[in-house]
């Protein structure tokens, strides 16, 4: 239900925000020469075409309507249907989001399980300082060194064209690998420092202290009897951290130039194509919000004493 | 009067068999004009060719250029992302020859009449011309495209509406012959060059009657050109194949065209064409221009845009009303440095108020002379300084609200002209900048100083940027400047016939400009191209503008 009025709350949000900011979308849609010879009578009859004429909630039904018809809406400009831009964009952010998450738990855990088990120590103070750089450092800064990286020593250049995974793997991997590699550390980070924190906490309950007592070893002791309850706040910080990969991959798709649904909401935003954009943000807000609950219910799974609760 | 068309286009155009069938032809004609343009039946077998004998056909070009339009209707679009991908796809009436970006030719018209008082342009019409559904194109198509130009239904915004105010009547005299009667003479040169503009495209009659007029979301509608659909991807590419109708035989020599959606200046288009996913890149960043001009096996090519940029006064406001205020600023302005700050960003030249590479306009070595346009700024400077002691503003002003948009040159140009008006002039400005679409709404309500902006026009001819720019109420007039003389004075530049009186009325025009500026020029946009040496037949140097030759007829290659 809160999932529900929060997605519905932004709905609201984004659709009179995009109207009430300053600027003239018909600049983009005119042409700067267009628009200075529109007349008013032209505006009328444009904006009515557009459905700009109706009243805010009007507008705001034809939208729901819109999303009820698995449409979306058309975009502002060409006439696509935004349905169509997100089944051809969509799976490239889509994977690289997948990708990132999987290398900031393949990077972060290790680091937070070495960082814990030896505190204080020089390998602790590397991986910490590491992790603390990566969250320090800008997404989109990162990239672009990435860029030039990749630029100077393996020639790398910007992808000119969607390749989806089932046409071409390897060009596919090509685009993505990047934006996910420096989306994966960031997060990674996150998961490193959460990790090592309550794997530091659990590693002094009474359980552990009774498993070492009981003879097991220490690989046994950190990884079957410590890490599974240590990891609860991880998976919690693993579903905001997807925020912003999604927020972050706004800046990262544009940096190495990557054609996915970031790069599509930036160009959105700069045409004012209202309807592209609402609809982006309406969609990265109901994915945030669906991995949320979908945490939430994996507490219980994870958890028994949730599940009797 | 038939329309006298250059030796030089007889020259190349006509191929041996044809021209000597046209010697033939015109053997007891005498005077200026080509003899294949006498003849109706002699002139239908005109056929544009590539400059060279060797073209052969075949290829696939991969052409970088921003092809992300805001939307489909190119009568209604003022930007290359339209034209780039659109324009192979379609004909004009008249066209610029591709070969030489400037001499005017047949097209859909085989053959042009103007009556000698300039009120009557005739058209004769090629028969037997398919658009790509199969549907013959007739006098009834061209009336139905330029009773659209000319006057535009309500919500369809049309820039080159203006060029044809003089057009009257549309009549047609049969199905291949079109006749524009003019309420009053124009210049000849200036409305062949209406007629030639590469925006003009021939649409179907049924396509504008099915749509209502507006094309604005008709993503493939059916045109006549050299190039047919294929398929598009949205901000991606857009792929055309040969069309194996077209009326011209021969043309095209490329089988197909992938046109792939990358910005201007954008290190993605300098990096596409240096890494080798395209063939040819238009409208690229000076880095990786000067990058491919290094490089073997590349041509890099440079040519004039048809828009200028500039800052803007706001005239209602005090300081800006006095002349003398506005021409201290013009002088302060330093524009070699201004075209040095962004070089890296986009090319720029030095140049007036009146495109600076026409023939009319003040030769560049005496422009670089006078005062304002010198490479040493000292004498501009001392003369601002005394016209702002004589407006009474010797100690300079304050708080100056200058709006910029944001755009990488505009940015770079707003602080560089900031710290020149605080250091010459004591003017001090708080810089704002904002987004293309709110800056036309300040420019629009008066809501700054001074602001700075691009302006374009669609030829190179004064009548219509004289209007367009400066004209009182002129739709780009973000001035609101108004100049009784200067208005009396393009008022009868744009009715006078006589090419030499009209020449005559251009130094005119710049004095009053330059002693009272509707404007500041900051520099004259170019074009950077570069192409591999693989792909023929496209001569970029001598172009005015991007959008009179993006059509690709007469490009070949010898490999792809």
């Amino acid at each position: 239900m809160f999932a529900l009025t929060t997605v519905i709350g932004v709905s609201m949000i984004v659709f009179v925000v995009l109207r009430i900011l300053p600027g003239d979308p018909l600049v983009a849609l005119l042409g700067v020469e267009g628009h200075a010879k529109m007349t008013p009578a032209d505006r009328a009859v444009i904006m009515k075409d557009l459905g700009f004429s109706d009243s805010l909630p009007v507008q705001y039904g034809r939208w729901l309507r819109d999303i009820a018809s698995g449409q979306l809406g058309k975009s502002f400009f060409r006439g696509d249907t935004v349905r169509d831009l997100i089944l051809h964009r969509g799976p490239l952010s889509a994977e690289i989001a997948i990708l990132a998450l999987i290398i900031s738990w393949l990077v972060g855990l290790p680091v937070g399980i070495i960082s814990a088990v030896r505190p204080n120590g020089w390998a602790d103070a590397i991986t910490r300082f590491l992790s603390i750089l990566f969250i320090a450092i800008p997404g989109f800064w990162l990239s672009m060194l990435a860029v030039l990286a990749l630029l100077f020593w393996f020639g790398y250049k910007a992808p000119i064209l969607v390749v989806h995974v089932w046409e071409n793997p390897w060009q596919n991997l090509q685009i993505i690998l990047g934006p996910a590699v420096v989306l994966g550390l960031a997060q990674g980070a996150y998961i490193a420092r959460m990790s090592r924190s309550c794997l530091l906490e659990v590693i002094r309950e009474d359980y552990v202290r009774t498993a070492r007592a009981k003879g097991a070893v220490e690989r046994a002791v950190v990884l079957r009897h410590a890490l599974p309850n240590a990891l609860l706040p991880v998976i919690t910080i693993s579903g905001v951290l997807l925020g912003f990969v999604l927020g972050g991959s706004v800046a990262v798709e544009q940096a190495f130039g990557v054609p996915g649904l970031g790069r599509a909401l930036v160009t959105a935003i700069v045409e004012r194509d209202i309807i592209v954009v609402q609809n982006l943000v309406l969609l990265y807000a109901l994915i945030f919000v669906v991995v949320n609950v979908l945490v939430d219910l994996s507490y219980a799974w994870l958890d028994p004493r949730i599940r009797y609760h | 009067m038939a329309d006298p068309v250059p030796s030089k286009l007889r020259r190349s155009a006509v191929t041996r068999r044809s021209f000597l069938k046209t010697l033939g032809v015109a053997g007891a004609t005498v005077g200026a004009a080509p003899a294949f343009l006498r003849s109706p039946a002699a002139a239908q077998d005109f056929q544009l060719r590539a400059a060279d004998p060797a073209a052969k056909p075949g290829g696939t070009l991969r052409f970088g250029i921003l092809n992300a339009p805001a939307h489909f209707d190119v009568h209604q679009s003022g930007t290359i992302a339209n034209l780039g991908p659109q324009a192979p796809m379609y004909d004009l009436l008249i066209r610029r020859d591709p070969r030489d970006g400037n001499t005017i030719i047949p097209d859909l018209a085989y053959k042009w009449d103007v009556a000698p008082d300039g009120k009557k342009y005739t058209f004769h019409l090629r028969k037997g011309v398919k658009f790509h559904d199969g549907a013959e194109m007739t006098a009834d198509d061209i009336k139905a495209t330029y009773e659209r130009i000319v006057r535009p239904p309500k919500g369809v915004v049309i820039p080159r509406s203006s060029l044809f105010t003089a057009v009257g009547e549309i009549v047609i005299l049969d199905p291949y012959r079109i006749e524009f009667r003019l309420t009053e003479s124009r210049p000849r040169a200036f409305m062949l060059g209406a007629f030639a503009s590469g925006w003009n495209i021939v649409v179907r009659k049924k396509t504008l009657d099915d749509n209502g007029g507006n094309l604005r979301q008709v993503m493939n509608f059916p045109g006549t050109g050299p190039f047919r659909h294929v398929s598009r991807k949205d901000k991606e590419v857009w792929i055309q194949e040969r069309n194996p109708n077209y009326w011209n035989k021969g043309l095209p020599y490329l089988d197909r065209l992938e046109i792939y959606n990358l910005p201007p200046f954008s290190p993605e288009l300098g990096a596409a064409f240096l890494s080798g996913k395209v063939d040819y890149a238009r409208i690229m960043d000076p880095v990786s221009w000067r990058k491919a001009k290094e490089m073997p096996g590349v041509t890099a090519t440079a040519m004039n845009q048809s828009v200028i940029q500039a800052y803007f006064f706001n005239m209602k406001r005090k300081p800006f009303a006095d002349p003398k205020v506005r021409r201290a600023l013009h002088l302060a302005t330093d524009r070699h440095v201004l075209v040095d700050v962004v070089k890296d960003t986009a090319p720029m030249q030095v140049g007036g108020f009146v495109y600076p590479f026409h023939e009319w306009s003040t030769p560049k070595a005496e422009m670089e002379k006078r005062i304002g346009y010198q490479k040493d700024p000292k004498a501009a400077i001392q003369e601002a300084k005394k016209l702002m002691a004589e407006a009474g503003y010797a100690q300079g002003l304050k708080n100056l609200d200058f709006v910029v948009r944001d755009i990488a040159s505009f940015k770079l140009w707003a602080v560089a002209i900031q710290a020149m008006l605080k250091e010459n002039l004591n003017v001090e400005t708080n810089l704002r900048v904002v987004q293309t679409s709110q800056w036309f709404e300040e420019a629009g309500s008066g809501n700054f100083d001074l602001a700075i902006s691009a302006i374009v026009s669609s030829l190179m001819d004064p009548s219509d940027y004289f209007t367009a720019w400066y004209g009182k109420g002129g739709p780009q007039n973000y001035s609101g400047w108004t100049n009784e003389e200067f208005h009396s004075l393009a008022h009868n530049l744009e009715r006078e016939v006589d090419e030499n009186k009209r020449k005559a009325m251009i130094p005119r025009a710049e004095a009053i400009l330059e002693n009272d500026p509707p404007l500041v020029p900051v520099a004259w946009e170019q074009i950077y191209d570069a192409f591999y040496n693989r792909v023929h037949g496209q001569n970029a140097t001598k172009f005015f503008g991007i959008y009179d030759v993006t059509r690709w007829d007469t490009v070949w290659m010898t490999q792809s």
